[in-house]
């Protein structure tokens, strides 16, 4: 690998002479990443909330009189946001990374203050900030505005029973205790009966409450939205990971094709192939190149990330100590990304359009690993061959995850199975250009 | 010194050389002659092992050096890094000097700078035997000489160099001139 060395080191001197590129070359993928990540984030991709079930919600509530099943109603927020159920800590701890945009939290004796139809309970909201927050606000007040007017009903049923109670006497439960209720029409025979008065001063505790019934039945739920809590959309993990998938993609395979089509176009493959270096070792150099970049470069915008967080003194924040686990999975991504541009330099029928052929394929490959899964099953599929998918998600698991490696070590397998099998198209190709 | 035997070359469905035996002795000056299009790049760049032959054999007894018609070097290196990078790939204990060529990137030099370079490249490591394609294009008249006066010296030295050239004056130099068209040694 001597020599593979020696056409590294060549490559690099040659890209320390382009500034210029390696500006654009940067700067280009990182701005892709901003725009993609606000299109998938905010157009394409159900808001990931964080659910917590603080009062152990039971299958069934009855309210009213009616049953109302707490599993097809979660279901029903499902189709607006992926919902996923944490406990409170991991809650926290994902909206103050990103993972989450939100927290629903459903407080301790929800159900019972729901049951007890004296006052509305409140169902927690914490957002982070930005565009999918608002979003994901609107939904759950769009989702509380349905579920209050259900428990309108059954409210009014309630509060309908009670009058009736009232009205025409009989058994009835408030506040979890019997009574054998007279009821007005028969009163007004009884006057001076201790029932009558025992009956009025049932009334005139009822007729005390109406006040808060009546304004739960109005409003059975309230939503508190407790806001900006966590990271702004622009420092979220799946900005973070896109942007480092993104810059590792596209910057290595454009900088492998540049390379190698330098060569071509320069014709020294021909003279290399005099014994000088194998091709095996041109490719090792060009992946190594992608590699070495990538991860230079990813590091880079992972401090940068770092540090803008802690500028913007947002709260928690992933631990720095992940950071170094970055470095193996940005050389393994930069060197597939790699042997993705040397294959397609290597494809090109010009030499000097193989760069642009780079650029035409990097950019597809991209964009179906973004589109959700949901939108076109057939996309993810195809995505599932191709390096950036699963570079998301490996970058995403090590920064992220609380428990990355088997994340990690499928994603990383895939990306080392994609890398064999673009290692050897280039292997072929390059036999069939010197050939 | 270097022997091919029944080479062809194919580019997709294009012959450009046919069934071709050449061989090159120590000593020997040969030149390849015709017209554009006759197979001499070809010829000279299966021989130099650049390119493989579609059938046929090239046996190489002697270390060989090569200057392609177009120089193939890397643009973005100096004449002097270009000459360390080769010779380190091809691990020649003497790094050659640059031959007092300007030190920039090889793709700012003039024409004939670039093809100075280029003969450099084919004299690195002291090759014994020397493939050269029209080398003294865009030379001038000094460097013409001193390119002769190099080659003369190699054949003192048992060395053998085989060119192709379009200039009759220049053919006549060789001990054997091997006329090629159409692919084919006449």
């Amino acid at each position: 690998m001597r020599r593979a060395a020696l056409l590294l080191r060549k490559d690099l001197r040659v890209l320390r002479r382009s500034p210029l590129l390696l500006a654009v070359l940067v700067s280009y993928p990182l701005l892709i990443a901003l725009l993609l990540a606000l299109v998938a984030g905010y157009a394409n991709a159900k808001p990931r909330v964080a659910f917590v079930d603080d009062d152990n919600l039971p299958e069934t509530v009855e309210i009213g009189g009616r049953t109302f099943h707490v599993e097809r109603t979660i279901r029903r927020v499902s189709d607006d946001v992926v919902l996923v159920a944490l406990d409170r800590d991991e809650a926290e701890r994902q909206l103050r990374n990103g993972k989450v945009v939100a927290v629903v939290r459903v407080p301790a004796g929800f159900v019972a203050q729901l049951k007890a139809m004296q006052r509305s309970p409140q169902l927690e909201l914490e957002t982070t900030r930005g565009l999918l927050a608002s979003r994901v606000t609107q939904q759950m007040q769009a989702l509380v505005y349905s579920l209050n007017r259900e428990l309108q009903d059954a409210f009014i049923d309630a509060n309908l029973r009670y009058v009736d109670l009232i009205l025409h006497g009989g058994e009835g439960t408030f506040l979890g205790r019997r009574f054998d209720v007279l009821g007005l029409e028969r009163a007004q025979d009884r006057v001076r009966d201790p029932k009558v008065r025992e009956f009025i001063q049932v009334a005139q505790l009822a007729l005390d409450q109406t006040d808060d019934a009546l304004e739960a039945t109005a409003n059975p739920i309230e939503l508190r939205a407790v806001s900006e809590r966590g990271r702004t959309w622009a420092l979220s993990a799946q900005v973070q990971a896109h942007a480092l998938a993104l810059v590792t993609t596209f910057l290595a395979a454009v900088l492998a094709a540049a390379a190698l089509a330098a060569e071509r176009d320069e014709r020294v493959l021909q003279r290399l192939a005099r014994g000088l270096a194998s091709l095996g070792e041109v490719l090792a150099s060009k992946l190594s190149l992608a590699a070495l970049v990538a991860a230079v470069l990813g590091l880079g915008v992972a401090v940068a990330f770092g540090v803008a967080v802690e500028a913007a003194g947002v709260e928690g924040g992933e631990p720095w100590s992940r950071v170094p686990a970055l470095v193996p999975a940005l050389v393994l991504a930069g060197a597939v990304a790699g042997a993705l541009g040397a294959l397609v330099a290597t494809l090109a029928r010009e030499a000097r359009s193989a760069t642009l052929v780079a650029v035409l394929v990097v950019l597809p490959v991209v964009f179906l690993g973004i589109v959700p899964r949901e939108a076109a099953p057939a996309a993810g599929w195809v995505s599932d061959a191709l390096p950036f998918a699963h570079e998301v998600r490996l970058f995403d698991a090590l920064l992220y995850e609380t428990s990355p490696w088997n994340t990690a070590l499928v994603e990383a397998g895939w990306l080392l199975a994609i890398g064999a099998v673009l290692v050897a198209g280039g292997r072929a190709q390059m036999r069939r250009l010197t050939a | 010194m270097i022997h091919a035997r029944g080479v062809s070359r194919r580019y997709g469905a294009q012959v450009a050389l046919h069934e071709t035996d050449f061989d090159l002795a120590a000593g020997e000056l040969v030149a390849l002659v015709g017209p554009n299009g006759a197979g001499k790049s070809t010829l000279l760049s299966v021989l130099a092992g650049a390119l493989e032959p579609s059938t046929g054999s090239v046996e190489r007894r002697a270390t060989t050096g090569w200057a392609p018609q177009r120089p193939a070097l890397y643009g973005r290196l100096t004449p002097t890094e270009n000459l360390e990078l080769f010779a380190r790939l091809g691990g020649a204990a003497l790094v050659a000097r640059s031959d007092r060529l300007p030190e920039r990137p090889a793709a700012e030099l003039s024409v004939g700078q670039r093809q100075r370079l280029n003969l450099a490249l084919a004299f690195l490591g002291e090759p014994r035997a020397l493939l050269l394609d029209e080398p003294t294009a865009a030379l001038d008249d000094e460097r013409r000489a001193e390119l002769w006066r190099r080659v003369g010296a190699l054949l003192a030295d048992g060395g053998a160099v085989v060119f192709a050239t379009q200039l009759r004056e220049e053919a006549e130099r060789a001990d054997r001139v091997v006329h090629l068209h159409g692919g084919h040694v006449e």
